[in-house]
């Protein structure tokens, strides 16, 4: 009995032996490979959207002013004197909201915004962003994005 | 660089200030530049010079080709075009590093220059060789522990009550012995599906970054190569699985063909396995051109020339194949799209046909014996046979990859055509050198498809090997066939030499 026993014992561990090897050597293949895929697709080749966008001369922007930028996008105010900008992206999905010259209204979801940027209606929850915006050296306007 | 300033700041009027002696720090009435300048001045621009290095500097350019372009081609100033193409790219790398743009490691050329942004600070991948060859030695051992893990008890009962796994059950449940010798099928269907399918896999992964624009295609096959992690693996072992796909086909054939295995019935699977390497010959065409750098200039100059060549609808063949009257971005969409998905759709069915038929036709060509037990082996030892192949293939393949890098150009600019460059890709070489002998229609078109429909014929109007026969190598009964394949695949390979030592 004990001499059948370990028999039975040697044959099993051996097949197991190769099967659980194989398939842990499997598996740690898989992952390797998943993490180089991983790695292969982590390349971006895109640069991105631009940080930060120079107007050029603060003069451009009178007191009073309201300038709308759909290519960064933000609107630009010089509010006596104090130059602010807030992102056009609706803080809903990311759209980019209309102007009616009274208020922007998202033409994707049917979120609307104020002068200042502040929520009227949903679904945003959130206000437009202010943009910060600095005179850089050699009196150049530049906002930043985030 | 004086013009440019010591840090690249420009002419800037500080920088006169700071460098030039007092009489000579207004460059435009100096004297020494101007009309009245004396020789081998030149005029400086009313606006000075501009900045190479900081913010805003060199916005004209994207990326280190165009900017070396530039350098090549207009600078010095005076006399322009002055720099050989090594200085032209030292220039091109200091302005980089002034600009803390120069990826680390890498000498510039003109095969990755268009990788290399200059707005844009990019990392060179970590070498990717030694991860490479863990997950080779991996796959490797757990493809022999899956080969062997059917231990020899389920081995004896595995044509009736084994449950087969998905990939052994693609497999007959036996076949005889003498159908799966290495020494008689040499393994070259195997191998060459097994190929396939890395190609399919590489192949997919080059499409997340591959543009097929006349523009975007090699400046992303200069990403792909340089700047992907993996990707230039990727590209090789796509390159490389190619190159011997075409080989292997051919060894199949020629096992084929001197073992007389094409007699009926398998005389129609015969002429599918012929279509296939048709296929992947166009494969292989159109893959080679969608680098769309100077290497393929030539190549796709003359191999879209060739169908005009064709009486009555060669003018309207080459317009279909091209997608217009002359090569540009309409052709490169045509190629690509016949590359990914036409040419390599018809190679799947073909290929799913191909091996239905070999079963159809009663397995591989080989003596109708009586079949004893003895002689036919199960399933699952065909499947180690078939890994053992798969190993050895893979291997071969991985060794190509580290050592011989796939063959890449600069980008296609029109003024900088290389005449060292006008060689076929090698599987047309053969068809270059018949070209040098005269009639393009005759030697470029017909005898290549007189070649095809010869081998295509050879069971229908020579003798084939008997029954008997089959099986083993050189058989009596269809001589004149293999005589006939011998000759015209020798003549290839001899023009294929020709061509690759000119």
């Amino acid at each position: 009995m004990k001499i059948n026993g370990m028999k039975e014992f040697q044959r099993l561990s051996r097949r197991d032996f190769i099967k659980i090897s194989t398939n842990a050597l499997l598996g740690l293949g898989g992952v390797l490979g998943l993490a180089g895929l991983f790695r292969y697709f982590s390349f971006q080749p895109d640069p991105g959207t631009p940080k930060e966008w120079d107007l050029g001369d603060p003069a451009a922007f009178p007191i009073g002013s309201r300038t709308e930028r759909r290519d960064i996008p933000a609107v630009i105010y010089n509010r006596d004197g104090k130059i602010v900008a807030f992102s056009l992206t609706c803080t809903h999905l990311g759209c980019t909201v209309d102007d009616d010259d009274k208020e922007f209204s998202c033409p994707c979801h049917g979120s609307r915004f104020d002068q200042d940027g502040q929520v009227i209606e949903g679904p945003a929850q959130k206000a437009l962003n202010p943009l910060r915006v600095e005179i850089s050296e050699g009196n150049i306007l530049r906002i930043h994005i985030d | 660089m004086s013009c440019h300033g010591d840090l690249g700041q420009g002419l800037t009027d500080e920088w006169r200030k700071t460098s030039f002696d007092p009489g000579y720090q207004d460059c435009w009435k100096s004297g020494c530049h101007g009309s009245d300048a004396p020789k081998n001045s030149f005029e400086i621009p009313a606006t000075g010079a501009p900045a190479l290095a900081g913010s805003g500097a060199l916005a004209r350019f994207s990326n280190s080709l165009e900017l070396y372009n530039h350098i090549q081609g207009k600078m010095p100033f005076s006399p322009a075009g002055s720099l050989s193409a090594e200085q032209a790219w030292a220039l091109t790398a200091t302005i980089l590093r002034m600009n803390n743009k120069q990826p680390g490691g890498l000498t510039l050329n003109e095969t990755n220059g268009a990788a290399i942004p200059l707005h844009r600070k990019v990392d060179l991948p970590e070498n990717e060789i030694p991860g490479a060859l863990i997950l080779t030695s991996i796959l490797l051992l757990s493809a022999v522990g899956l080969a062997f893990r059917t231990g020899p008890d389920q081995a004896k009962q595995a044509s009736q009550s084994a449950r087969p796994n998905f990939f052994h059950h693609l497999h007959p449940a036996r076949i005889p012995e003498a159908q799966a010798r290495f020494l008689y099928t040499l393994g070259a269907g195997g191998i060459a599906v097994f190929l396939s399918m890395i190609l399919l896999l590489t192949g997919l992964l080059e499409m997340y970054y591959y543009i097929p624009t006349p523009q975007g295609a090699p400046v992303s096959v200069q990403t792909i190569t340089t700047l992907v992690p993996f990707g230039n693996l990727v590209r090789n072992l796509h390159f490389w699985s190619a190159q011997f796909l075409v080989i292997v086909i051919t060894v199949h054939l020629l096992r084929v063909v001197l073992t007389g295995s094409y007699a009926p019935p398998r005389h129609f699977n015969y002429v599918i396995g012929l279509g296939l390497l048709v296929f992947i010959l166009l494969l292989n065409f159109t893959g080679y051109m969608l680098r769309w750098d100077e290497g393929i200039h030539w190549a796709l100059t003359v191999g879209t020339n060739l169908l005009k060549t064709i009486p009555w609808v060669g003018n309207g063949l080459y317009q279909f194949a091209i997608g217009g009257t002359s090569p540009g971005s309409a052709t490169l969409t045509r190629f690509y799209t016949w590359h990914i998905f036409g040419l390599t759709l018809g190679v799947v069915i073909l290929v799913a046909w191909h091996a239905f038929r070999v079963r159809r036709d009663g397995g591989i060509a080989a003596p109708s014996t009586g079949q004893p037990a003895g002689e036919s082996i199960t399933r699952f030892d065909l499947v180690k046979r078939e890994v053992l192949a798969m190993v050895v293939a893979g291997l071969v393949l991985l060794l190509f990859c580290v050592i011989f890098p796939a063959p890449i150009g600069a980008p296609i600019s029109g003024t900088n055509l290389m005449p060292g460059d006008s060689r076929a890709p090698w599987f047309f070489l053969w068809i270059q050198e018949l070209l040098k002998a005269g009639d393009p229609f005759f030697l470029g078109v017909v005898t290549p498809a007189l070649v095809v429909v010869v081998l295509a014929l050879l069971p229908t109007i020579f003798p084939n090997a008997k029954n008997h026969e089959l099986g083993c190598w050189l058989p009596a009964g269809n001589r004149v066939g293999q005589v006939i394949t011998v000759v015209i695949l020798l003549t290839i390979l001899f023009l294929t030499i020709k061509g690759s030592i000119r």
